[in-house]
């Protein structure tokens, strides 16, 4: 697993079905080496990019670029990206070896060669012992790990992961995405993973792009996504947000109700304030600075948290509180106090 | 997968370069016949292999018209001259000289050869009555000796026939009962046996089959057909009307034949004593022209050049017959083969009222009953205009003289021909019944 | 396409589905359907609109058509017989489908085999074979007229054309109706009960309009046949329909009556009719049920009484629909049989007659039907492909004009290839093309090309795309994924062409008996016609009649082991499945 990986580039791509707009103005940089997650909801043009970029579907305009090549205008088999389908797409005629190996005898490597390289690229997955395996006789996580060596032999410059975990079980899953994250970082490859699962890009990449609608909302780590998003769109993507309404009144936000909350840097004109439900926790007090009084609609028990549903005057606020063992919980009905420490909330325009 | 055609063509020219000296002979005849005459003819003619063939008269003028461009059979055999005629009016069949002894001119009335020389009679073929004689035991029947005694209420349902625009030899018979009968009669007695059939085969051999199988009791076929089926140990028999036909089956060879000498050679050698001894063969059983043949033939076998053979032989008129071809066979399919189940219940009607009326002496259904006989027996065209070149052009259209004046298109005539018939067929049903009733 | 560079391996290909490889393909097979099928019908049917007299065009013809009370009733008791075909043809594989793949029962593979042999007799051969059984004194009316003192008339006028039409083609809704059923998602079938439905009132609402593409593809095939098909009335002598109909005056000697043009005209017009109306029927509403993990219709055990009940009904049909092969096979070993129940003896002559007289026949069948087989399945196989798998404008007339073969009497077909191919002169002193046995071949090739397009074509749908994208994205060129990938994939399919395309050519008369020029280059059915033709030759012609239901029985068998195994090898792959 020599091969130099490579960065990848996307320049103003834009793609339409009929009338419909897939992806428009798409612009990004991947670096070298980088694990990057394409994040989104169902329909928001992330797994289109992602065949865009292996070269499937209708070709779109614009430029991608793999190292210093557009490959735009290559036909799939000529792109040397690797790809794994959400399906894994294992060849059910062939068994585990003759999976590996296909890529290889495509690429003319003499056969001695080929040999060696299949029985790495299990050895890496950790399923040498199933080589003579039809995929019929394979639990689901095996066919994933055969498929991710049928990829990782033919030492693709790019890596690109279609969903590849959200046919597995959710411990598994969790399994999955480690060994994932360990090989890429073994391999040094840039891998692309396409996900609607926010936990699993948060936990696996290094940057991520979120999509809705064919247009990229924002790409940063996932920290600087959950703390600064960009919109209201990734802010509630990322993680469960409360968004109040507002405006800025001597260097601190005003709800739309009339409660003033303390705020860190103020952004001119904004009218939104992002809370997360970690951030606000409850009192007996209902007056006061950074309070919002309300009362109890609903109680969710998850655990370490309880998380409350809260009537306001501006709306129902989610409020999560650390639970104690043996702590007693506020009843639905009662009067509560919101204490909101809005001192690094992000404001939207 | 790319280099199959490669192969098949190369298999194709080894194949084609093996046979070089073939004669290649489009035949309706069955294999029966067909084989020991291959066997015969290259025993005798080592340097020669007969290619035979298989189709049907009609499709086999059909082949020979399409194919006249570049001809690739050498011979046409089969029965029905005038399929021989056609070919010959269309320039299809070659004038050759052949060497054969002992043949004379005619057989009954007809003669053996064309007189203008393209096509040659090699065996002669009678028409006759075949009939199962378990299925006659079974139910009881009689044995008939006559045309006429089909027509009898006893027959009803029991006989069978193919129709004669499919089968040459078939339409002989009808067009010798119409020249022996008159054309008025003729078609009347046809009209009084359709109504007694069961079925009209498209087929000619779907008659004796018929007969063989037991699914119909009588069968009016040419004579091999009987004679082969008896030989093949089916329950059969025939029976040789006195008013019959004997016709010779041809053999001619074509026009731009690929290998016209070995053509002549096997013509030859069918004529020649050799070759009409193996017509004896139990298989195929057909009367052989030449009389030196007979000398050999099995006890009781028919004997067509003998004076008591079939006694009401008549005066066949080829000219008459040819005329008329296409709407004698139009004007049968029309008033019968497609209109047999009308037909028979008009026939079934009359037979009843008949039975019901045979000795009640009552001069009013008497009145109804001969009223619907004359319906039944009722032609849409006499027969001068049967022999009308403007009538009967419309039916030959490849055939026919561009200067005459036609009357009508066939689809048209047809029309009117069938209102005529369903028309007649069911008021003649209608009157029966009633007849029957009182 | 906005790639056109420089240099020659840049310019060579198109990106992402558009591939010349693909187009050239296209073109080719256009070429072949073009030369083969639509010019040689055209020039047939083209003699509808001439006036027979002076060789202009007109319309007079099909005046002349609609004015004819008999063409009218031949048009009629046409659209009656293949209706009534249609219906009596589900009564007979409607249970057969829904038992042998709604329960688990013993022997289904065997009696979806034994529900294909039907197919592969010569449906002459069948009649003549139901009318020693069912004819008017046929064995069951001998026997029944003996002891119970009455007949019933099965076989009599367009009844027995019903009978054995229906007899021959049913196969056509067993295989799709069993595809169909197979294919139903068992969630489908348990959310209804779950929903309190049950018995029949869950079949009829729920399991049968699931399947109804399925029986429907198979119902609109039997219509065309049946309405198509001309040996059948011709051998039972019904000739008031319209196939027989155009034989007859197209085949008359010295004959040129324009009507059996027009009435081809009107046969192929109304055929491509029914099939384009049943496509539109059915647009929309193939629901293709089966999802992850599912695995098709629940098959359910029968207690004691339900089996009995389920063995009778089928051992019922199974002997009303191989009743030919018995008719058959008593003709074969049998010695005389006339006018009684059964042969008056027994005796193996008849095959000592075929093996000493007519074994060319069985090597060429078995050249000719495997050559036009292949070739089928090649051009299938292509054809999906265009058609599933890429964006060639006007792709979907390559599937259209081979699913037109399908409504092209085999006659039709058989008169035009002589017309066209006849004045052809083939190198190497082979003659004229439309005399060479290689045209046999094409003949059946075009004949049975919709068969086979069919199977490839469902083969094709069942791929998962990504199974070939993973191929791409792994480096092999799109010629090396069809190589390795998507055709081993088909090969089920194509292999359930493959033998439908034979067993059927192996039995084809209609256009053969129209092109064989030499008795030593006949196939199987025509031998059989040959022996039929004479008193002789009824017992070998039966014989060599069990010799090829035997030879294409075994090998349909065979197949059917070799597509069951994929299909289940396939079904346990859960990346395999859409």
């Amino acid at each position: 697993m020599t091969r130099q990986t490579a960065g990848i580039r996307i320049e103003d791509v834009h793609l339409s079905f009929g009338p419909t707009k897939v992806l428009e103005g798409i612009d990004m940089e991947i670096r070298p080496g980088e694990f990057f997650a394409f994040l989104g909801p169902s329909g928001s043009g992330k797994s289109t990019l992602l065949r865009a970029i292996a070269g499937f579907g209708p070709r779109p305009r614009g430029r991608i670029l793999i190292g210093e090549r557009d490959v735009l205008d290559l036909p799939p088999w000529k792109r040397d990206v690797g790809m794994v389908f959400q399906s894994y797409a294992l060849w059910p005629h062939m068994n585990v070896r003759a999976n590996v190996a296909f890529g290889l005898e495509e690429r003319r490597l003499p056969r001695r060669e080929i040999g060696p390289k299949v029985q790495a690229a299990l050895e890496l997955v950790g399923l040498a012992e199933l080589a003579d395996r039809m995929p019929s006789q394979l639990s689901g996580g095996q066919q994933q790990r055969v498929a991710l060596a049928r990829t990782i032999a033919v030492e693709p410059r790019v890596l690109l992961l279609d969903e590849p975990l959200s046919n597995l079980d959710a411990a598994l899953r969790v399994q999955m995405r480690r060994e994932l994250l360990a090989l890429q970082r073994k391999l040094q490859l840039t891998t692309i993973f396409v996900t609607h699962d926010q936990e699993e890009a948060n936990t696996t990449s290094d940057r991520m792009a979120v999509l809705d609608g064919g247009v990229i909302q924002q790409i940063g780590t996932p920290q600087e996504l959950y703390d600064r998003p960009a919109n209201g769109f990734v802010a509630g993507f990322l993680g469960t947000a409360n968004i109040l309404k507002g405006r800025i009144e001597n260097g601190a936000f005003r709800t739309a109700s009339g409660h003033l909350l303390h705020i860190g840097a103020p952004v001119a004109g904004a009218q939104r304030i992002v809370l997360r439900p970690q951030n606000i926790s409850l009192t007996d007090a209902e007056e006061g600075a950074d309070i919002i009084p309300g009362t109890v609609r609903h109680r969710e028990f998850l655990g370490s948290q309880i998380r409350y549903l809260v009537e306001t005057a501006d709306g129902t606020i989610i409020v999560d509180t650390l639970h104690a063992t043996g702590g007693t919980p506020r009843e639905p009905g009662s009067a509560v106090g919101l204490r909101v420490d809005s001192t690094n909330a992000p404001l939207l325009v | 997968m790319r280099h199959l055609p490669l192969t098949s063509a190369i298999a194709l020219i080894a194949a084609s370069a093996a046979s070089a000296d073939t004669v290649t002979v489009v035949t309706s005849f069955p294999q029966d016949l067909t084989d020991p005459f291959k066997a015969a003819f290259e025993e005798a003619h080592p340097e020669h292999e007969l290619e035979v063939v298989n189709r049907n008269t009609n499709a086999s003028v059909a082949f020979l018209q399409e194919t006249r461009d570049s001809n690739t059979t050498d011979l046409f055999w089969a029965s029905a001259p005038d399929a021989f005629e056609v070919l010959k009016s269309e320039g299809l069949l070659a004038k050759v000289d052949i060497a054969s002894e002992g043949i004379p001119d005619e057989i009954g009335s007809y003669p053996i050869n064309d007189p203008d020389g393209f096509y040659y009679g090699f065996a002669a073929s009678g028409y006759g009555i075949m009939y199962n004689t378990r299925y006659v035991e079974a139910n009881d029947l009689p044995i008939p000796a006559e045309w006429d005694d089909l027509m009898g209420a006893e027959y009803n349902g029991h006989v069978a026939m193919s129709a004669p625009s499919r089968s040459g030899t078939t339409h002989l018979t009808v067009e010798t009962l119409l020249q022996g009968d008159g054309w008025e009669d003729g078609w009347a007695k046809w009209k009084w046996i359709a109504g007694n059939m069961n079925t009209v085969t498209e087929r000619s051999f779907g008659v004796p089959d018929a007969v063989n199988s037991g699914s119909a009791g009588y069968g009016i076929v040419i004579d091999f057909f009987g004679l082969s089926s008896k030989a093949s140990d089916f329950p059969v028999e025939l029976v040789y009307p006195s008013v019959t036909a004997i016709v010779p089956a041809n053999i001619a060879v074509i026009e731009n034949a690929p290998n016209p000498e070995a053509a002549k050679t096997f013509v030859e050698f069918v004529l020649s004593p050799e070759g009409q001894q193996v017509l004896l063969n139990p298989a195929i059983m057909r009367l052989p022209v030449n009389q030196a043949a007979y000398e050999n033939a099995p006890e009781g076998f028919p004997h067509p050049f003998d004076e008591n053979f079939a006694p009401g032989a008549i005066e066949f008129d080829v000219n008459k017959s040819g005329t008329r071809y296409n709407l004698v066979n139009s004007l049968f399919d029309v008033l019968i083969t497609y209109r047999l189940d009308e037909l028979r219940e008009a026939v079934a009607a009359v037979q009843q009222a008949e039975a019901a009326h045979a000795d009640s002496g009552n001069a009013e259904a008497q009145a109804l009953i001969e009223e619907a006989r004359d319906l039944v027996e009722a032609l849409p065209i006499t027969e001068e205009e049967s022999l009308d070149p403007a009538f009967a052009e419309a039916f030959q259209i490849s055939r026919a003289d561009p200067t005459t004046e036609v009357v009508g298109r066939q689809a048209e005539i047809e029309q009117e021909w069938d209102s005529f018939a369903v028309e007649n067929y069911r008021r003649a049903t209608e009157l029966a019944n009633e007849a029957a009733a009182m | 396409m906005s790639a056109i560079g420089t240099d020659a391996g840049k310019r060579s290909f198109t990106p992402f589905p558009r591939l010349s490889g693909a187009a050239v393909a296209g073109i080719l097979i256009a070429i072949i359907l073009m030369a083969f099928l639509i010019l040689p019908v055209a020039q047939v049917i083209y003699v509808a609109f001439l006036d027979a007299r002076t060789g202009t065009l007109t319309l007079q013809n099909f005046e002349d058509f609609f004015r004819s009370t008999l063409f009218r009733q031949s048009f009629y008791n046409s659209f009656y017989v293949s209706a009534m075909s249609v219906v009596v043809a589900t009564v007979i594989a409607l249970p057969l489908a829904y038992i042998t793949t709604r329960f688990n029962f013993a022997g289904a593979a065997l009696i979806q085999s034994l529900g294909f042999i039907p197919l592969i007799m010569p449906p002459f051969v069948g009649a003549v074979a139901m009318s020693l059984l069912f004819g008017r004194n046929g064995s069951v009316n001998l026997l029944l007229d003996q002891y119970l003192g009455f007949k019933i008339p099965f076989m009599e006028g367009l009844n027995g054309v019903i009978l054995v039409q229906s007899i021959h083609y049913f196969p056509f809704i067993l295989i799709n109706l069993s595809a169909a059923l197979r294919n139903i998602d068992r969630s489908m079938e348990e959310s209804a009960q779950n929903l309190g439905a049950s018995g029949l009132r869950l079949f009829r609402r729920i399991v049968f309009p699931l399947a109804m593409p399925g029986y429907l593809a198979g119902a609109a095939l039997v219509f065309i046949k049946v309405f198509d098909d001309l040996g059948t009335p011709l051998l039972l002598n019904v000739n008031t329909m319209l196939a027989p109909q155009a034989y007859l005056r197209i085949t008359g000697v010295g004959i040129n009556d324009p009507m059996g043009y027009v009435i081809s005209f009107i046969l192929v017009a109304f055929s491509v009719f029914s099939l384009w109306a049943s496509l539109l029927f059915m647009r929309g509403k193939d629901y293709a049920t089966t999802q992850k993990g599912g695995g098709g219709l629940a098959k359910r055990d029968l207690s004691t009484r339900e089996k009995v009940l389920a063995y009778g009904v089928i051992l019922f049909i199974l002997a009303l629909v191989l009743s030919p092969h018995l008719g058959l096979t008593l003709l074969a070993f049998g010695t005389i049989w006339s006018f009684s129940p059964l042969p008056d003896g027994f005796t193996l002559q008849h095959f000592e007659t075929v093996f000493t007289q007519s074994t060319q026949y069985i090597y060429n069948t078995i050249l000719y039907a495997g050559t036009a087989a292949l070739l089928d399945v090649i051009l299938g196989t292509a054809i999906a492909y265009i058609v599933i798998r890429t964006g060639l404008p006007g792709r979907r007339w390559l599937d259209y004009m081979a699913t037109a073969a399908l409504a092209v009497p085999g006659v039709v077909l058989g008169i035009g290839y002589l017309r066209m191919f006849h004045g052809i002169q083939l190198p190497f002193g082979m003659g004229p093309m439309a005399s060479w046995w290689g045209i046999i071949i094409v003949a059946l090739m075009i004949r049975r090309l919709p068969y086979a397009l069919r199977a490839c074509m469902a083969a094709l749908q069942q791929i998962s795309l990504s199974l070939e994208e993973a191929a791409e994205s792994l480096g092999a060129k799109r010629s090396s994924t069809i190589r390795r990938i998507t055709v081993p994939l088909m090969t089920g399919g194509i292999l359930a062409g493959f033998v439908t395309s034979f067993a059927t050519a192996a039995v084809e008369l209609s256009a053969t008996i129209m092109l064989v020029s030499r008795s030593s280059e006949a196939p199987l059915a025509y031998g059989i016609y040959l022996y039929m033709q004479s008193a002789a030759g009824r017992g070998p012609g039966a014989a060599l009649g069990i010799l090829a239901v035997i030879i294409v029985g075994v090998g349909t068998y065979l197949s059917q082991r070799i597509i069951e195994r994929d299909r289940r090898r396939r079904a346990a792959a859960p990346g395999a499945q859409q």
